[in-house]
């Protein structure tokens, strides 16, 4: 593991994530072994890891969805498989979570989907929430008579940004990303990195990535953890794990370089 | 006044109003920000200068209420200067600023008036009439292409269904009858006793349950197991292009999924039909021994020589046919869902309320056409 990468002078209190020697297995199969990363405030992360490494397992196992077998794992100081029922309902307040396909709930308009964060957890009154409902789909860069439609009239580029919306709704600190641009054409694909990297530049946000597109790895991402074979292999800029001796690394970068 | 100066105080220097912003700006106080901004009572001046430098925290939202109620009084970008705030607020504020130009969106799901809603639902059910009349033609046309290529029949396929269809829905059909053949003779018997008519109940419970329940509670339990487990089935089968990827292949999705089903349900509800029938006698002939004197063996031969066989064979008769309407009514509602989760709900409903509907229908129509015909 090459930790060369990370500054020395990084301290404790600042780090909003700690995965601390994950292990995870299901029946006989071993997904995750001893898997350990931090990621500090304001930092963009990227997971990265052939299909069927556990990356979306272990993103699970963060946001409080599953279990890990061993090993504990610490959001924004809230030991997540530690804490009481209080304790995590307050820490989902303060992280967003992006899910693969947006998750949009399909009976509810786009402008309900973004509300419903608002409702459930603030005690807003309702001509106060309308606005900020509109503010947030501007913020994704939707105009606003996207409000009223419904999640099936969308197109794919336009549900993951009514989903970042709804994810960024109550102004979380660290922000989830399940591949944020699969399936979006190269267009939309960095036209939506460039407003994670916007909005994570202006907020303070952090940003923690599964992903597999390439391009995001250049073009917005300050860190990179590569997990293969149930361990961490590499953890560091995306220019010093691109260099690194491991033929997975060279070949998942090799593949952009010939195409 | 005390509380508004927790988040903002105003201030004149030199001819522009100065606003110091206090405290913890954040989603959670945002209701009390507000109030704080309204009962400041700000009102258009030439220049607003927003002092950051006593502010704790600042977010989005908070931002956003703030230039939202400068944009209220009729501010313009120009007369708003900002100073003093750390950095990252600043790219904060300014973010907020530049995207709140669109206006905001308030926009809820559409309800119709009652007049267009009945207008719209009329206009719904004819289209979906035409479209089931359209459905049962390709089916006959592929059912035909299958009597000229009998290979191409997936036995396998209708024998599972079969088995969730009929075997699966054995005691629930049977526990149903039973108890409204329980009903049935209790409540008869209540009458007949005071006649000294004990008797008559074996031929009311005979006739009322072979004739008309057996048929009509067995189909609406299959209706509302198998009917709505085929919409659902299809529909998510359509919804992950599971349908399509069935035609690429070269395949009918007709042959492949409406038909082993309709065959299926069209062999399993008679049989149920016929369960059916033998547990409401035996629902009765429990209640005869227990409440109305009358012995299992008389109840057997009073049966045998008052129940006509006809009565049994029109109940038979009738399942099949309610067998194809909930068949075909199920699988073009799954094929008939769009490409989202609400829609399996709101067809899988449909069907089984379609299906007892027609069910019903077809019931009346029956008993018309067997009563002219004398049977």
């Amino acid at each position: 593991m090459d930790t060369s990468a990370v500054p020395a002078q990084v301290r404790d209190g600042d780090a909003v994530l700690e995965v601390d020697s994950i292990s995870t297995r299901f029946g006989q199969s071993v997904v995750h072994d001893d898997v350990s990363f931090r990621v500090r405030r304001g930092e963009v992360v990227a997971l990265i890891g052939g299909s069927g490494t556990g990356k979306s397992v272990l993103l699970k196992e963060i946001i409080g969805l599953k279990r890990p077998t061993a090993g504990r794992i610490r959001l924004l100081d809230t030991y997540v498989w530690d804490a009481s029922r209080e304790d995590m309902n307050i820490l989902r307040r303060r992280f967003g979570m992006l899910f693969q396909d947006g998750a949009l709930f399909s009976s509810l308009t786009v402008a309900e989907n973004i509300a419903v964060p608002f409702h459930e957890h603030t005690d807003l009154p309702a001509e106060l929430i309308a606005p900020l409902v509109g503010f947030k789909l501007a913020l994704v860069g939707l105009p606003p008579e996207t409000g009223s439609k419904m999640p099936a009239e969308l197109s794919g580029g336009m549900r993951k940004r009514v989903a970042l919306a709804r994810a960024l709704a109550l102004e979380p600190e660290i922000l989830f990303l399940d591949e944020p641009t699969s399936g979006l054409d190269p267009i939309g694909a960095r036209a939506f990195d460039s407003m994670v990297r916007v909005l994570s530049d202006s907020l303070g946000l952090t940003v923690f990535i599964v992903t597999h597109d390439l391009d995001t790895l250049h073009s917005i991402i300050d860190r990179v953890i590569v997990l293969s074979g149930g361990k961490i292999i590499a953890d560091g800029p995306v220019d010093t794990v691109m260099k690194m001796e491991n033929p997975w690394i060279r070949e998942y970068f090799a593949a952009r370089a010939s195409a | 006044m005390n509380t508004v100066a927790r988040w903002i105080q105003h201030e004149v220097e030199d001819g522009a109003s100065v606003l110091y912003l206090n405290g913890v700006w954040r989603l959670s106080n945002l209701t009390a920000i507000s109030d704080a901004l309204r009962s400041l009572g700000l009102c258009i001046c030439e220049r607003f200068v927003l002092d950051g430098s006593r502010l704790q925290e600042l977010d989005t939202a908070a931002g956003f209420t703030l230039y939202r109620h400068l944009a209220g009084i009729g501010c313009t970008e120009s007369m708003v200067s900002v100073r003093g705030f750390d950095s990252r607020h600043e790219r904060l504020l300014a973010l907020v600023h530049q995207r709140m130009t669109c206006p905001p969106a308030a926009a809820r799901s559409m309800h119709l008036g009652a007049v267009r809603r009945i207008g719209a639902s009329a206009i719904n059910v004819w289209r979906l009439l035409k479209s089931h009349n359209a459905f049962i033609g390709s089916v006959a046309l592929d059912l035909l292409a299958l009597f000229r290529q009998p290979r191409l029949f997936r036995f396998k396929e209708t024998v599972s269904q079969f088995e969730t269809i009929c075997l699966d829905a054995v005691p629930i059909a049977g526990l149903v009858t039973f108890l409204i053949g329980v009903v049935i003779a209790y409540l008869l018997g209540l009458q007949a006793l005071r006649y000294g008519a004990n008797i008559f109940v074996v031929d009311g419970v005979g006739l009322a349950v072979c004739r008309e329940l057996s048929p009509i509670l067995v189909a609406v339990i299959v209706a509302g197991r198998s009917g709505a487990a085929f919409t659902a089935q299809i529909g998510t089968m359509k919804v992950q292009e599971e349908i399509d990827a069935i035609s690429t292949l070269g395949l009918s999705p007709l042959q492949v999924l409406v038909i082993p089903r309709l065959v299926a349900i069209m062999i399993a509800l008679p049989l149920l039909v016929f369960v059916g029938d033998v547990m409401g006698i035996l629902g009765g002939m429990t209640v005869a021994a227990w409440q109305l004197d009358i012995s299992t063996m008389t109840f057997i031969d009073r049966l045998h020589s008052v129940l006509p066989m006809s009565a049994f064979n029109v109940g038979l008769m009738k399942a099949p046919v309610f067998a194809a309407f909930i068949a075909m009514i199920g699988c073009r509602m799954g094929m008939l869902v769009a490409r989202d989760a609400r829609s399996v709900g709101i067809n899988t409903t449909s069907t089984v309320v379609q299906s007892v509907v027609w069910v019903i229908i077809l019931d009346a129509l029956f008993a018309v056409v067997f009563e002219r015909l004398d049977i």
